[in-house]
């Protein structure tokens, strides 16, 4: 009798181990299905760390955006409030209007689209780049369009300040700081019809850029409306001057 | 009782799968070893129970230490850059492929042994082979 329930545990426990075995098995295998084998585990690990590291530093870009909103809200309040009176009033619309100039305020107005992308046409040079948008393309258009005039421009959403820099990173074009990547959107603000012919004038720049098969699209529009620029302008080595005639003047 | 052995194996398969867990990168390793470990202390507890000299302490006590002894030696291995899991992975490598020898051989064995008996009681009165 003794003897039975004994053989009866000992099965109870094999069987148990046999549990065990299997479920850590499926484990494992659905594990190594999902990250690669273990000894691809280093570079999965890695994978996992980056991965963390990159989601930590996004969530710290959008708190500090959080809070530079916030600050700018405050600083908002301040000016208003401050603005009683004729003379604080006037100030602060030349706060404004200055502010709208420098690119710290949304605007709107009427103007002119531009969407580029990419060639399309075959590689017949057999050098990828030529067929590829570059930021001195970038750079041309943006000054053909201030050379007609406009009075506020952004590509991909980010506003053209006086310190933008357009500049080619890779693959990317960095302005502001931000990477932006085709199709390139820009909008200016300013007279459309000139704007318009600027651009699309015999020989102008897109008639230049579309001999590349490079697709360039311009469109007037009535309304558009151009973000501020929501980031912080350096002034680090910047100071009014304080003679009447600096030394570099002239 | 093999029977029983299997379908505790395919119990435990299906709760592996189906549960939502899965094991992170890092600890593969880990739970690889130990996996290595309970796969041998399972066929040594069949074989045991196979030849009658199974006693459940011994087979607790086996479980548990090699597998917690296999992972302490992965770690470590971790700890000092070489891959000190390896023999773990050798250690019951050999002894599962031990295991299985003479689970085999009992069974073969003992099925000799029976089909031995039924082929004499067979022969008496047909004469047949078979």
């Amino acid at each position: 009798m003794e003897g039975k329930t004994h053989r009866k545990r000992g099965e109870l426990a094999v069987v148990a181990v046999f549990v065990v075995l299997g479920f850590l098995l499926a484990l494992q295998l659905k594990s190594v299905r999902l990250y690669g084998s273990p000894t691809d585990a280093t570079s999965a690990a890695r994978l996992e760390t980056l991965q963390e590291l990159y989601n930590q530093a996004t969530e710290e870009r959008d708190k500090l955006q959080e809070q530079l909103d916030e600050t700018q809200k405050e600083l908002e309040d301040f000016r208003s409030a401050a603005a009683t009176g004729d003379e604080n009033a006037a100030l602060k619309t030349e706060v404004d209007h200055l502010s709208m100039l420098a690119g710290l305020t949304d605007v709107e107005g009427p103007g002119v689209m531009v969407v580029m992308t990419d060639s399309t046409a075959e590689n017949t040079t057999g050098d990828e780049a030529d067929y590829l948008i570059h930021d001195s393309d970038l750079l041309t258009m943006l000054n053909e369009l201030r050379d007609a005039g406009a009075e506020a421009l952004s590509l991909n959403g980010q506003r053209v300040l006086t310190t933008s820099e357009v500049r080619c990173a890779g693959s990317v074009v960095l302005i502001n700081g931000q990477r932006v990547s085709a199709p390139f959107v820009i909008y200016a603000i300013g007279d459309p019809a000139t704007l318009y012919n600027a651009l699309t004038m015999r020989n102008g720049v897109v008639d230049v850029l579309r001999q590349w098969k490079i697709n360039v699209s311009v469109t007037m529009s009535d309304k558009l409306l151009i973000e501020k620029y929501t980031g912080v302008i350096p002034s680090e080595h910047l100071s009014p001057a304080t003679q009447a005639e600096g030394e570099g003047a002239g | 009782m093999m029977l029983l052995d299997l379908l505790g194996l395919v119990i435990g398969l299906a709760i592996g799968w189906l549960c939502p867990w899965t094991v992170p990168a890092g600890w593969s390793v880990y739970v690889a070893t130990g996996l290595l470990a309970a796969f041998d202390s399972a066929l040594g507890g069949v074989r045991a129970r196979l030849k009658g000299q199974f006693a459940l302490g011994i087979f607790l006590s086996g479980t548990v230490g090699n597998a917690v002894i296999a992972v302490l030696l992965a770690w470590l291995g971790a700890q000092m850059g070489i891959p000190l899991y390896l023999a773990a992975v050798v250690v019951f490598g050999t002894r599962m492929f031990q295991n299985f020898a003479e689970i085999r051989r009992e069974l073969l064995t003992s099925g000799a042994k029976s089909a031995k008996i039924n082929q004499d009681m067979d022969s008496r009165p047909a004469g047949g082979d078979k």
